[in-house]
């Protein structure tokens, strides 16, 4: 399917040598939508959580240190920026590279917790995510091998071959595990039970955000 | 006198049969492994035959652009070994602490390596390391130096004497890092300097991974000289 | 089963890593009725397997033409305004590299001295947001490991008397070290005085 049927009128490229960033009101929503939200997590404070405690009337608050605090800010704002650029790639393997560096991100965010049942998920996620580099890097080498580009624009210009329709399913089935869709959610939604409230938020944004564009790309090459 | 195919050779197009069942294989035989196996350090060791089985898929296409695509590749996979496995560490520690009876440290605990090179020219052996990380340049170069900075500090601890503190290495990394986006961006904004961007993307590589590899041996440092005054 | 039942053992976080590899297992072995053929019509060709090298090339396999600073070599880009820069990186090289060159005909089998070797050449100028985003990821896990091994796994602020053990352990092999380095130093100071006698 071409660019223009799915993002609107082209608004421009930017070439960065084989990499060419394209902008259609499609992407450039998405992108725009994901910077301002990164700007906001830049300047948000973390929540504070109160936690009733056993055997008598007080509360206790449930507080992030500093240190992780900065760490976790510093690791969202990245993690913003990173998606945002997932956004407005032109080119299959750098955004698989884009969902990989998501991937890591999402991990780092939470690595600074205390709780061992958010480290225990943390660590499933990420044994998917080791996995995911053969789904995702391996998909982009075959659609490479058959077609010869991997220039999304190029690619929508072609009719897709059974190898190019096996190396999609095989980057979706990379996709799906590295952003926690339908059968694979319980180890990423079990990282976000931990104070620090909008630092985590990232972590579902950039999956879901990931996901719209991910479907994008399918249908661009498939169709 | 090189003559440029116009085509991807014969060779290469009857390879590519043989190379990516491998790859296909390897990655079956490693994700089976996988599903049935129940312990997670294993788990964490056989995500690296999967990892293998992508490299196959990608070198399968056989040309100098499947070879750039290659290092992203292992990158992502030992960068990812490197913090999740920390991450099995920090859990496991946690679940020490939990445990009331003893709060053990994992890692460093008396950090003994009896080897005959620790003792005797260590020095001189990371002077080499060093030099030579240099004269290879680019991203092995990196490695190669880092390498050479890790084995000057593990085998100060191991000798028990106080390793020198490299506290600016980590800003080292950072100048590097800029050197290298100034590099890449002059690349694309004004292509006919491709000669002084090259050299800053090699040179940023280099000292990158090389403070990099580095930084691990600062983390050796530990308490021994900051306590030992106590 | 029950469908729910099904649910409840999904949302185990144990059990998804292993689900994932089935599911990428199942895959996989999928892969063999798919008709697999390599594209002749590919960019960044590469001349056949062993051809330089029968020719005696230094740089076999990786001399892709051109001449230093003047003449660019062959590289086939994506987009064809970028291969002529391009080719000029390739055809660089640094004054270690022609040394090197000149005394081994196995140069480019090695990856050293090349800060514009024909992989790295790919991945700073044509793909070099590749390789920004990878190398970030280096530094992210770096940052992550690093991050949690300073402020956590190998925090020993707490562990009192383990650092005295070690403490104890590191002056006396300290001692140990000190001593020997005095006594080779006699013994070598005894030799030279035999000999200046």
């Amino acid at each position: 399917m071409d660019f223009i049927t799915l993002g609107g009128n082209s608004l421009g490229t930017i070439p960065l040598g084989d990499i060419v960033l394209y902008l259609t009101p499609f992407n450039l929503f998405l992108f725009g939508i994901l910077l301002l939200f990164t700007v906001m997590i830049a300047f948000s404070k973390p929540e504070i959580q109160t936690e009733a405690s056993l055997g008598g009337l007080s509360n206790t608050e449930v507080k992030v240190t500093p240190k992780e605090f900065k760490q976790r800010r510093f690791l969202s704002v990245i993690c913003g920026l990173a998606s945002a650029g997932a956004m407005i790639t032109g080119d299959l393997f750098n955004f698989t590279l884009f969902m990989a560096f998501v991937g890591i991100l999402n991990i780092g965010i939470v690595s600074a917790v205390k709780q061992t049942s958010v480290l225990n998920s943390a660590f499933n996620y990420g044994l998917i995510a080791m996995m995911c580099s053969l789904p995702l890097f391996g998909g982009a080498a075959i659609v490479l091998a058959s077609t010869g580009t991997l220039s999304l624009f190029e690619l929508s210009q072609m009719t897709a071959s059974p190898m190019v329709v096996f190396g999609i399913l095989l980057m979706l089935l990379g996709i799906i595990g590295e952003s926690g869709v339908a059968p694979f959610f319980a180890s990423k939604a079990e990282m976000f039970r931990t104070p620090g409230s909008p630092f985590l938020v990232i972590i579902h944004l950039s999956s879901l955000f990931i996901i719209v564009r991910a479907v994008e790309i399918l249908l661009l090459v498939l169709v | 006198m090189f003559i440029a195919p116009n085509a991807i050779s014969v060779g290469f197009i009857s390879m590519y049969l043989p190379a990516i069942y491998a790859g296909l294989i390897v990655g079956f035989i490693g994700s089976i492994a996988i599903a049935i196996n129940r312990r997670e350090i294993h788990i964490l060791i056989l995500t690296d035959i999967v990892g293998l089985a992508m490299l196959f898929i990608v070198a399968a296409v056989g040309t100098d652009l499947a070879e750039a695509l290659i290092l992203p590749g292992l990158v992502v996979e030992l960068a990812e070994t490197l913090a999740i496995s920390e991450i099995l560490l920090s859990r496991e520690m946690h679940k020490l602490e939990k445990d009331k009876r003893r709060t053990t440290s994992l890692f460093p605990t008396p950090f003994l390596l009896d080897m005959e090179v620790m003792t005797t020219a260590p020095n001189f052996i990371a002077l080499v390391l060093v030099v030579y990380g240099m004269f290879l340049t680019g991203f092995t170069g990196g490695a190669v130096t880092g390498g050479g900075i890790l084995l000057y500090a593990i085998s100060r601890k191991a000798r028990g004497l106080p390793i020198a503190v490299f506290d600016g290495i980590g800003g080292v990394s950072g100048i590097a890092w800029c050197l290298w986006l100034i590099g890449f961006v002059l690349f694309f904004v004004m292509p006919q300097f491709w000669m002084i961007s090259l050299l800053l993307a090699a040179f940023g590589l280099l000292l990158k991974v090389a403070s990099k590899v580095g930084l691990i041996g600062v983390l050796m440092k530990e308490d021994l000289e900051n306590e030992g005054g106590n | 089963m029950k469908i729910g039942k099904l649910w409840n053992k999904l949302a185990n976080p144990k059990v998804v890593p292993r689900l994932f590899a089935c599911f990428l297992a199942i895959l996989l072995i999928a892969g063999f009725i798919v008709p697999f053929a390599l594209d002749g019509d590919n960019l960044y060709l590469r001349p056949s397997t062993q051809t330089q090298i029968d020719e005696g090339n230094p740089f076999a396999p990786y001399f892709r033409g051109g001449s230093l600073l003047s003449e660019p070599g062959v590289t086939l880009a994506q987009y064809p305004e970028n291969s002529a820069y391009l080719g000029m990186v390739t055809s660089y090289l640094s004054p270690v590299s022609i040394w090197l060159a000149s005394i081994t005909p196995y140069f480019g089998t090695s990856i050293c001295a090349s800060p514009g070797g024909i992989l790295d050449e790919i991945l700073y100028y044509t793909r070099g947001f590749d390789t920004i985003l990878e190398s970030s990821i280096l530094m992210m896990s770096f940052v992550i490991a690093s991050w949690l091994a300073i402020n956590y796994t190998m925090d020993r602020k707490n562990d009192e008397d383990e650092i005295k053990n070690d403490l104890k352990r590191a002056i006396g092999d300290s001692n140990k070290v000190a001593n020997e380095v005095k006594k080779s130093d006699i013994k070598a100071r005894n030799k030279q005085m035999r000999r200046d006698n």
